[in-house]
């Protein structure tokens, strides 16, 4: 019911044993170098090299391959050949656990059709931005996502509205948020009125009445709900090769003026109409 | 006997849905519940489950943290890391590396979990 990771999958399915998963992780980790051991591997850069650019790293907000370009210590054509190599000899976790005597390639085959249909829900649809910001095809999945959780988690029919740019957040009865560091950076927030809250907490705790709860169960509920969403938004990016961290989510009080956003920032809104005339927010609060 | 489950997350939704779950499943009994990595160390200690389920993204001390120290000081409980971090291949390795049994994604159907527990 979630976004997975195929190696998970195989795991959770009793197609493969936690040993044979952990030997055939190993065997990845040997095979499928990072990109400045590859780099180095190809004679192009010393171990040392690779340590100054991590490093710079520190201070400077760049890509290892990109870093390596600024400073000189590679050409933009050396950095393509690094990636290429690595793409070509990228060992896959299927492949992996044939080597390990753990599948043949005919179960390999089979698995990878299940696991397809497994994950189908959560194949993105086309959604654009209106305005130009960093990592865009990032944020569209995550506005998929977070449209597909609704429909799959809260149960909740909605139709979606136009996304707005605005410049800070209305008040609401609450405001959840959560951030995601890593590869990108942004600020994913959902912000409800009492009865949706209601319904968010109607949906998790499996109870039709939720009224008797305690004002922290149901802002929890709403906690809770972008944790899983953010957590599988992570899952898919890093299918795509993107490291995205999350912080466990917290409530946000917002003024009744709203909260402006800083400046270098911009908010997109995404309203979220339910079939009953309620509605929800998304925001994304993405550097400019 | 059923076994006896600790269940280790920061969100009281979460935990209120495995305690309901594993408590009604007739094979497994939920002894109780805490929020953070931290905590889960102690009450592994102090009551002694069979089986930990585990969140990973929690304030305080994470559970893969918890997770190396747990499994360090207690070869015999077993841990299933329930997260809606599962997915991110760099955690479910890391997780599988460190001794956890399995990893579970968030959101979850009962199935999932007893289907993890029984497998165990």
């Amino acid at each position: 019911m979630a976004v997975k990771f195929f190696g998970q999958y195989l795991v959770e399915k009793g197609v493969v044993s936690r040993e044979a998963i952990v030997e055939a992780i190993a065997l990845q980790e040997k095979q499928n170098l990072k990109l400045g051991e590859m780099a180095v591997s190809m004679g192009l850069v010393t171990s040392a090299d690779i340590e100054r650019a991590h490093q710079s790293q520190l201070s400077r907000d760049m890509k290892l391959g990109d870093l390596l370009v600024a400073t000189g210590t590679l050409t933009e054509g050396q950095l393509a050949d690094v990636v290429a190599r690595q793409q070509a000899t990228h060992l896959y976790i299927g492949e992996a656990l044939i080597k390990v005597g753990a599948l043949d390639q005919e179960k390999l085959a089979r698995q990878l059709e299940a696991f397809k249909l497994d994950q189908a829900p959560y194949v993105a649809d086309g959604i654009a931005l209106p305005v130009k910001v960093a990592d865009a095809p990032l944020w569209e999945m995550t506005v998929d996502l977070t449209y597909k959780l609704v429909t799959r988690v809260l149960g909740l029919r909605f139709r979606p509205g136009a996304c707005q740019v605005v410049s800070q957040l209305p008040a609401s009865h609450q405001t959840a948020a959560l951030d995601f560091a890593g590869d990108a950076s942004a600020r994913y927030l959902i912000a409800v009125s009492e009865p949706v809250q209601k319904k968010v907490a109607q949906a998790l705790l499996h109870a039709a009445v939720v009224d008797h709860e305690p004002v922290e169960v149901l802002e929890d509920c709403l906690l809770e709900f972008i944790n899983v969403v953010c957590g599988n938004v992570a899952a898919k990016a890093s299918q795509d090769g993107f490291t995205l961290t999350i912080n466990p989510p917290v409530t946000v009080p917002a003024p009744a003026a709203g909260l402006p956003l800083a400046a270098g920032e911009v908010g997109l809104c995404f309203p979220i109409h339910l079939e009953d005339g309620h509605q929800m927010e998304l925001y994304l609060v993405l550097p400019k | 006997m059923p076994k006896k489950v600790l269940v280790v997350d920061d969100s009281l939704v979460v935990a209120r849905q495995l305690e309901q779950i594993i408590g009604g499943s007739g094979d497994f009994c939920c002894i109780g519940s805490v929020r953070n990595g931290a905590e889960a160390i102690k009450a592994n200690q102090q009551d002694n489950p069979d089986i930990i389920c585990m969140d990973m993204n929690m304030p305080g001390m994470d559970g893969l943290t918890a997770l190396r120290s747990i499994v360090a000081l207690d070869k015999e409980v077993k841990v299933v890391m329930v997260t809606s971090l599962g997915g991110v291949s760099d955690n479910f390795n890391e997780a599988m590396k460190l001794g956890a049994r399995c990893v579970i994604s968030k959101p979850f159907v009962a199935e999932d979990i007893l289907g993890a527990l029984r497998a165990l």
